[in-house]
């Protein structure tokens, strides 16, 4: 009972964080800050200690709460940490107060605002990850809307407006399509037991024809592409990076994009198996589609923040094929590259964040031979960056590699009888590889490297608080390269179990 | 007559009655014109106590067999009809200073109580006109602009029509069945029949006339935006929950069938649609509520094609999200110095400097009429596509989500306006009155703990 509350704790935190902001008379800006880092902190100790006590070996849900919400539908307020998300919730506490604290110089104009809104987009993707119900899911993965559309559209750049309504547009119809899906899924299992229910694991045995899987699967799999995003659907996440304020490219990149794969592992595949296993190629090739086509935009890019962005769409594109390799060892990477792609992206996007503050420009001609006037900003930027590529020691290359791994053992020996496309698939992803570190390198030599040019010099290299929060993604990211056991051990039951759900068969059987 | 019957089961209208002759022999005596908001606030407040009681005990009665009758299902609506009013006439006071405004709503809220329990055609369109009756007066009452009497003509000759077709409807039913009961109705669903057929037509058109559905909705711009705000704000949700609830009574638990299921799903989907979407358009602050809540009308038309519990959860638990937040707005929305700068859209932009909180509530309504999660407007319109889905009209539901989806972008407009557009030059600044405060609180306490606790209110439907 006591180990629940805490993350109750960790859920309900930044709402009380928002409402005593929002209620509070004004305060100073210091006072803000200090506070929301304060609880932020509170956030982080608590979701350790969760995550320290998670025990891997034990199957299904941990830390479980499941309180009757609306009684009449079975719609209850049900949340746990389970093999898929507790990464993803200690990813999710581990940003924050590093948003937080990043945000310190950056925002000048309504603080109060601006972190009463994290607060809630903390919240709200916190209870994404956790909610084991899927009306509570719905509710939180909508809710998510609304802070975003506020982070970008009151502190984002030139085209803010344009930016945020169309990230709000764009990801509210595939949401909408979603719940007609979930009122059909919830429905028509109501037709079988009858009464209604939205939990995961009931929804789970409801059996489904194959017609019907698919369509629903498509409405699923609709919204959760777009927030991934996957290509050909991605085309509002550059507009939405660029013009975010540095918090919200690194709370998009972080945490906001995971929220399409693992609503991809947590509930479009397993719910509708027969249709994910028909679909298998067409999400074989968009994955590799989305590596490659990532990776090539983001060669072209002359904006830092717009390499990064497009890079985001290639790395995602991995963690896709590992969830579609129905692999064990390529589910696994898939979260670790989910965790990874967040701290990497993060402080990739923190990076140039700080860079933005001090010259007011992205255009990457602006800028050369960093490494001579800034040599701190210069090292952390090279090792995000070889992170980024996946070099050995850190987390990028152990979720990358474990992917590869994955999608060759699905296409070696051949799980689609004769099927030569997991081969093709899996040798495209490992050019994306060579071309991550073709554009993440060149980005590099541009920035740090070569003739000194920077728009006003002179300029301060790092502050203590910008090497404070650098130090921490750094660390992290070693820390998930060099022993990725820890988190692997967490995760390997619910990963064998995503497997095996993918590949059983949910069509009802015919009548004798 | 069974008089202590008529007494206790029609206590909530009796306690109206007594309020309007209140404030009218306060009005002749005194000339003090202020006491008839005071009067107002306090008897609005009685009834709707008073049907709550009827609701709590369970309080079942017929004081007019087949004509009137009073149980747990009409007394919910009515309170919660009451209740709504109160926070109206909150915003009204400062506004309207004159005692015939107060008069004029009371009996306009004695007719939709009439409705609200009407067993009988009679009834019904008794309470129908008393509803609306007092409207048109009120819309030209204020008369803050050259426009009102316009709006107000165009409301009374739409009203007239509306009253015409419903009772040619009427006559169309009694020739067929022989009855006045409001069952003929029912009856009719079931039938075949082409007399019945164009009986339930032209009730339904008359319906429809009424709550604004496209393609008969062309009065309710001109009528909110001539109108003052309170005004609009009555309209917008006592008005249309009026009709709404007569729609319900009318069409009873009865599953509907082929002919009538295209007549109930295709117009309301175009109101979604066309009212979303018009709603983009507007620089009136009424005009876009106009036609949002044209929009909202199909969703609350569009309940009716599920099965009869749901229709009337559904519909019951519609009215109170959208009520609450409807009325928030004009809660909310900062006076200004004229009634016409007011109104403009472009007045709310840079709100959240101004008045924050005020930006906020506004916000919030909007998320909730927008029907966006966690606010009590999103469990509102998954109760109305639940039903609609569950009753196997799948294609009608999703046409029904993507129109409502159209609706997104205004909303979050004025949102962009309030917080992300740099401030009107000259915008009136100044705090809140006390009444207008306490008609937000109102407003938004339930409302929170509708988000908080939606399955309180599903359970007691």
């Amino acid at each position: 009972m006591a180990e629940s509350t805490v993350l109750n704790l960790v859920l309900w935190l930044p709402v009380l964080g928002m409402v005593a902001l929002l209620l509070a008379p004004h305060g100073t800006d210091r006072a803000i800050r200090g506070f929301a880092l304060a609880l932020m902190l509170l956030q982080l100790v608590l979701a350790a200690w969760l995550y320290r006590r998670f025990d891997g070996a034990v199957a299904g849900l941990q830390f479980e709460t499941r309180l009757p919400w609306i009684r009449d539908w079975g719609v209850h307020y049900h949340i746990g940490l389970d093999g898929l998300n507790v990464l993803l919730v200690a990813l999710t506490a581990f940003l924050g107060p590093l948003v937080v604290a990043g945000s310190f110089t950056a925002i000048r104009k309504q603080v109060k605002l601006f972190y009463a809104m994290v607060f809630f987009i903390q919240f709200a993707m916190m209870g994404t990850f956790v909610a084991q119900d899927l009306f509570l899911f719905y509710v939180f993965w909508e809710a998510m809307l609304i802070p975003m559309f506020l982070i970008i559209g009151i502190w984002g750049g030139e085209r803010r407006i344009y930016a945020t309504l169309k990230f709000v547009l764009y990801t509210a119809f595939g949401s909408i399509l979603m719940l007609a899906a979930v009122i059909y899924l919830v429905w028509s299992q109501s037709q079988v037991t009858g009464s209604m229910s939205f939990a995961f694991a009931d929804l789970g045995r409801h059996p489904l024809p194959l017609g019907a899987q698919s369509w629903l699967l498509a409405a699923f799999a609709l919204s959760f592409a777009i927030k991934v995003p996957m290509v050909p659907l991605h085309t509002w996440l550059p507009d939405a990076h660029v013009e975010a304020p540095t918090a919200g490219s690194v709370i998009l990149a972080g945490v906001l994009l995971k929220m399409g794969t693992y609503g991809f592992m947590k509930l479009g595949f397993p719910l509708f198996p027969d249709a994910t296993r028909a679909f298998l190629p067409a999400l074989m090739i968009l994955s590799v589609v989305s590596i490659l086509y990532g990776a090539c935009l983001a060669l072209v890019q002359t904006d830092i923040k717009k390499i990064i962005a497009y890079s985001s769409i290639s790395h995602l594109g991995y963690v896709m094929l590992g969830l579609v390799s129905l692999d064990l060892v390529g589910i696994q990477g898939a979260i670790i590259q989910m965790v990874s792609h967040g701290l990497v992206a993060g402080g990739l996007f923190t990076m140039v964040g700080m860079i933005y503050e001090r010259c007011h420009t992205r255009e990457l001609a602006n800028y050369g031979g960093l490494a001579k006037l800034l040599p701190v900003y210069s090292v952390f930027f090279m090792i995000l960056t070889l992170a980024s590529i996946g070099l050995p020691t850190t987390s990028g290359f152990t979720g990358e590699f474990m992917v590869l791994l994955g999608a060759f053992n699905a296409a070696w020996p051949p799980h689609l009888a004769g099927d030569s496309l997991p081969l093709v698939v899996a040798v495209s992803a490992v050019a994306g590889v060579v071309l991550g570190a073709l554009y993440m390198l060149w980005l590099a030599q541009r920035l740090l490297f070569g003739e000194v040019k920077a728009p006003h010099q002179p300029f301060t290299d790092l502050v203590a608080r910008e090497k404070a929060i650098l130090l921490a993604f750094v660390v992290a990211i070693f820390a998930l390269g060099l022993f990725p056991q820890g988190p692997l051990a967490k995760t390997e039951l619910a990963a064998r179990d995503y497997q095996q759900r993918v590949l059983a068969s949910r069509v009802p059987e015919a009548a004798p | 007559m069974n008089w202590s019957l008529i007494l206790t089961s029609m206590l909530p209208e009796h306690l109206l009655l007594v309020g309007m002759l209140a404030i009218l022999g306060l009005e002749i005596k005194s000339g003090r014109s202020r006491d008839g908001f005071g009067f107002a606030v306090l008897f609005v407040a009685a009834a709707a106590v008073a049907a709550l009681w009827l609701y709590a005990t369970g309080f079942t009665g017929a004081p007019f067999l087949h004509h009137f009758s009073v149980g747990p299902a009409t007394s919910l609506p009515k309170a919660v009809l009451l209740a709504l009013a109160l926070p109206v006439l909150l915003i009204s006071r400062d506004d309207f200073a004159e005692t015939p405004y107060y008069t004029l709503v009371l009996a306009s809220l004695y007719g939709a109580c009439l409705v609200i329990s009407s067993d009988s055609f009679p009834t019904l369109f008794l309470g129908i006109e008393i509803m609306s009756l007092p409207v048109y007066a009120l819309v030209v009452l204020g008369m803050l602009r050259a426009q009102s009497a316009e709006a107000a003509l165009k409301y009374l000759v739409l009203g007239g029509a509306a009253t015409a077709t419903l009772l040619l409807g009427i006559s169309f039913l009694y020739g067929w069945s022989g009855s006045l009961q409001l069952a003929a109705f029912s009856w009719a669903l079931g039938s075949n029949d082409p007399l019945a057929m164009a009986g339930i037509a032209l009730i339904t058109a008359a319906l429809f006339l009424k709550a604004a559905i496209v393609p008969f909705h062309a009065w309710a711009p001109d009528a909110y935006e001539g109108a003052s705000a309170p005004v609009t704000a009555y309209m917008a949700t006592i008005i249309k929950a009026g009709v709404l609830l007569a729609a319900l009574r009318l069409f009873g638990t009865t599953p509907v069938l082929a002919p009538v299921v295209g007549l109930l799903a295709i117009l309301p989907l175009i109101s979604m649609a066309w009212g979303n979407l018009a709603a983009i358009r507007q620089a009136s602050v009424r005009r876009m509520i106009a036609y949002s809540s044209i929009a909202h009308a199909g969703y609350l038309f569009y309940a009716l094609l599920g099965d009869g519990r749901g229709r009337w959860e559904a519909i019951v638990f519609y009215l109170v999200a959208y009520g609450l937040m409807n009325v928030l707005v004009f809660a909310a929305l900062p006076r200004g110095a004229d009634d016409e700068r007011q109104d403009r859209l472009d007045t709310l932009k840079g709100l959240y400097r101004r008045r924050p909180f005020a930006a906020i509530m506004i916000s919030i309504a909007m998320l909730s009429l927008a029907g966006l999660p966690p606010l009590p407007g999103f469990v509102a319109k998954f109760l109305v596509f639940k039903n609609v889905l569950a009753a196997g009209y799948t294609g009608y539901a999703v046409a029904g989500l993507v129109a409502s989806y159209l609706g997104l972008y205004f909303y979050l407009r004025v949102i962009q306006y309030m917080f992300m557009a740099e401030e009107e030059p000259g915008a009136a600044r100044g705090s809140p009155r006390r009444y207008v405060v306490m008609a937000s609180l109102l407003c938004l306490v339930p409302a929170v703990l509708l988000m908080l606790f939606p399955g309180w209110l599903i359970d007691r439907l």
